[in-house]
C-alpha cells in the first residue's frame, strides 16, 4: 500500500467513507465530519503508523487532507 | 472524612503503592502514596511560611503530579483553590484570576506565555509558582518570556523552592467542613462564567457518595482535564481514597497508545471519547477476534468506563459490552461537586443517568430537576443575584428537565436554560460568544448553535455597513470567515466555531424583539 493510501485508510475509519473516495481538497471537519477528538486521535495514529513526532501545535492550519499530507511529508 | 484526612490515611495505608504515574518522553515516572503525602504537607507548610493563609490561589495547567500535589496542598490548609481551564485565552484567565480575588498562582510551563500578561494585569497576584521540577530549564525559559518585566524574580518561584520553604515550618490549620475549598468556574447562561463555591464537605461527601468497591493497586487512567470537578472527584479524590494508581494521559493524541502502556482497568470519559474509540473499533475487520481488538484498542485490562458531562447513546453501552467493558453513565454539574446520580455496577439501566447518589435528594418542579444535599454548592462567588436564581430554599435548580421511573432511575429529556452541551462534556454559553462577535461592525445579528459536536455561527450581516464598505456577497462571506478565524485562534478547541451560515434575512423575533432561538434555521423574509 502506498503511503498516501495508508494515510487515507486511517482517515476513512473516522469518516465512514472509502479510502479511495477521499480527495486532497476534502476538509476534515466540514466534508469528513471529524470531531476535534477524532482529529487528535487521528494525529496520534499518524505518529504510530509513520514513526513521526507531532506536537498539537503542528496541527494548527491543517484543514484539508492535502494540508495533512504536506505536514506528514515535512516531518518524515 | 474531609480531603485532608483522606490523603493522610491513604499516604499511610497505601504508602508503597504508586499513587501517580506519568510519561516523560517514553519513560514512565512514578510517585508513591508516601511521597505524595509528604509533598502535600511540604507544600501546605511552604504556603504558610510564604504568607499564604486564607488566600485564594489559582491554577493554570494541564494534568500533572505537580498540579494535584499543589492543589491538595492548598485545599487541605486554610487556602482556597481556583482551578482554571488552561485552554482559555490569556485575557479570560486574567479576568477570572481578578474576579476570584486570587493572590497566588500555580502555572505549568506550557502556559509560560501567559505569565507576563498575568503579572501586568492581575495586581493582587503576589506570587507565581511553576508546576515543574525541571528547575534550571524552566527558569531559563520563563526569564526569556519575561525579559523587560521589572521585579519578576521576586514573584516567580519553582515548585521545589516552595517545598523547601515547607521544611521545618509550621503546618497550616485543618479546615472545617463548612470552609470554602474551591471556586470553580462554569459557563453561565448570561454569558459571564460563574465561580461555583464548593466547601470541604461538598467535595468530601461527593467522594463518599460515588464510592465503588475495588482493591488497592487498581489502575486508572485519567484523560479528562484536571480542573473539571468530574475528573477531580471521580479520578483523583476517589482514586486516591481507594489506593488506585492514577496514570496521566499526556495528550488526547495518545489516548489509545497510553491505554496500551498503562493498561488501565477503569477510566472516566466524556461521550465524545467513547464515540471516537468506537470509530476505531468499527474500522477493524470483523474476522479479528474481539479479545485481540480489546488488547489493541483498550490495552487489555479495561473493564469499566464511567461517563458523564453529556448524554451517551445506549448503543455504545451494548457495543462496548461485546469487549467486556461496562459503561456506566452518570449525571452531575460543578454546582453539585459534581455527581448527582450515577449508574453503578450494582444498579444500572441503559439510557438512564442512574439513581441519585446517597447524599442527593431529588424533586421536580415543572419538569425541572431540583437537587438538595451535602454536595450542593454554597453559591456563586460575588454573584448574589445568580445565586438566588439557582439556589432557592436549599434546592439547586439544575436547568435540566427530567423524570424518575418506577425503579428510581433518573432520565433527562430536555433543558430549561440556554446552554449548548457538547458531547465532550463542555458547556458553552452561546450568549457569551454572540456578545463577543456581535461587537464586530459587519456582524448585524448572530446566533450560535451546537450541531454535530461543533459550534455553528448563524450570521445576518449588517447590510448597511457592507454597502458603505462596498462589499459584495462574496466579500461579506470572506470577511466574516476572517472574523471567525481570528476569534477561533484565541479560543480553546471546544469554543471554536467550525462553520458559518450567512443569512439572507434577519432572524425571526418575538414581541420583545428577542431572537427566537428555536427558529434560527428559518431564513425567510418577514
Amino acid at each position: 500500500m502506498s503511503k498516501e493510501m495508508e494515510f487515507k485508510t486511517i482517515v476513512a475509519q473516522y469518516a465512514n467513507v472509502n479510502a479511495e473516495d477521499i480527495t486532497n481538497d476534502m476538509k476534515f471537519r466540514e466534508d469528513l465530519g471529524f470531531t476535534s477528538l477524532d482529529f487528535m486521535s487521528f494525529l496520534g495514529e499518524l505518529e504510530d503508523t509513520f514513526d513521526v513526532e507531532l506536537e498539537e501545535e503542528n496541527a494548527e492550519g491543517v484543514y484539508t487532507i492535502g494540508d495533512a499530507l504536506e505536514l506528514l511529508e515535512k516531518l518524515s | 472524612m474531609l480531603i485532608r484526612e483522606l490523603i493522610e490515611e491513604s499516604a499511610s495505608k497505601f504508602a508503597d503503592i504508586k499513587a501517580v504515574k506519568w510519561l516523560e518522553k517514553k519513560d514512565i515516572k512514578e510517585r508513591s502514596y508516601k511521597e505524595l503525602g509528604e509533598n502535600v504537607v511540604l507544600i501546605r507548610k511552604g504556603l504558610k511560611a510564604e504568607g499564604f493563609t486564607n488566600k485564594h490561589i489559582a491554577f493554570v495547567g494541564e494534568s500533572s503530579v505537580f498540579w494535584i500535589e499543589c492543589f491538595i496542598g492548598v485545599i487541605t490548609g486554610s487556602n482556597v483553590s481556583v482551578p482554571l481551564d488552561f485552554g482559555l485565552p490569556t485575557e479570560d484567565l486574567v479576568d477570572l484570576i481578578n474576579r476570584s480575588d486570587s493572590e497566588g498562582l500555580f502555572v505549568s510551563l506550557k502556559k509560560k506565555g501567559a505569565i507576563k500578561d498575568i503579572l501586568e494585569n492581575c495586581p493582587k497576584i503576589k506570587k507565581i509558582w511553576i508546576l515543574s521540577d525541571k528547575d534550571d530549564k524552566a527558569l531559563d525559559a520563563i526569564s526569556k518570556e519575561l525579559d523587560g518585566v521589572d521585579g519578576f524574580n521576586e514573584k516567580i518561584e519553582m515548585y521545589s523552592e516552595l517545598k523547601k520553604s515547607g521544611v521545618d515550618s509550621e503546618d497550616d490549620s485543618a479546615p472545617t467542613a463548612e470552609k470554602l475549598a474551591t471556586i470553580m468556574f462554569t459557563s453561565g447562561t448570561t454569558g459571564k462564567s460563574k465561580g461555583v463555591m464548593l466547601s470541604q464537605e461538598n467535595f468530601a461527601t461527593n467522594v463518599e457518595a460515588v464510592a465503588y468497591g475495588r482493591e488497592p493497586g487498581l489502575i486508572m487512567m485519567s484523560v479528562l482535564p484536571i480542573h473539571h470537578a468530574f475528573s477531580l472527584v471521580m479520578d483523583w479524590f476517589n482514586g486516591l481514597s481507594k489506593g488506585a494508581s492514577i496514570c496521566i494521559n499526556d495528550s488526547l493524541m495518545h489516548m489509545t497508545r497510553n491505554m496500551g502502556i498503562y493498561k488501565p482497568q477503569i477510566m472516566l470519559m466524556v461521550p465524545l471519547m467513547i464515540e471516537t474509540i468506537y470509530k476505531q473499533i468499527r474500522a477493524i475487520d470483523e474476522s479479528v477476534p474481539k479479545a485481540m481488538v480489546k488488547v489493541k484498542i483498550f490495552g487489555e485490562n479495561l473493564d469499566t468506563i464511567f461517563t458523564g458531562g453529556a448524554h451517551l447513546d445506549p448503543f455504545y453501552i451494548e457495543k462496548f459490552k461485546e469487549y467486556g467493558i461496562d459503561i456506566y453513565e452518570g449525571y452531575g454539574m460543578s454546582e453539585c461537586s459534581p455527581v448527582i446520580s450515577a449508574n453503578m455496577p450494582e444498579a444500572h439501566k441503559a439510557g438512564s443517568i442512574g439513581k441519585p447518589v446517597s447524599n442527593a435528594e431529588i424533586k421536580f418542579e415543572n419538569g425541572e430537576i431540583l437537587v438538595r444535599g451535602t454536595s450542593v454548592m454554597q453559591g456563586y462567588y460575588n454573584m448574589p443575584e445568580e445565586t438566588s436564581e439557582t439556589l432557592k430554599d436549599g434546592w439547586l435548580h439544575t436547568g435540566d428537565k427530567g423524570y424518575m421511573d418506577e425503579d428510581g432511575f433518573l432520565f433527562i429529556n430536555g433543558r430549561v436554560k440556554n446552554l449548548i452541551i457538547l458531547s465532550n462534556g463542555e458547556n458553552v454559553s452561546p450568549e457569551e460568544i454572540e456578545n463577543k462577535l456581535g461587537l464586530t461592525p459587519l456582524v448585524g445579528e448572530i446566533i450560535i448553535t451546537g450541531e454535530n459536536n461543533g459550534l455553528v455561527a448563524h450570521i445576518f450581516p449588517d447590510r448597511d455597513y457592507a454597502q458603505v464598505k462596498g462589499l459584495s456577497e462574496e466579500d461579506i462571506a470572506t470577511e466574516l470567515q476572517k472574523i471567525i478565524d481570528e476569534y477561533d485562534s484565541t479560543q480553546p478547541s471546544y469554543k471554536k466555531i467550525v462553520s458559518i451560515v450567512v443569512r439572507k434575512n434577519p432572524f425571526i423575533k418575538n414581541s420583545t424583539r428577542k431572537i427566537k432561538r428555536q427558529e434560527v434555521l428559518v431564513d425567510e423574509p418577514q
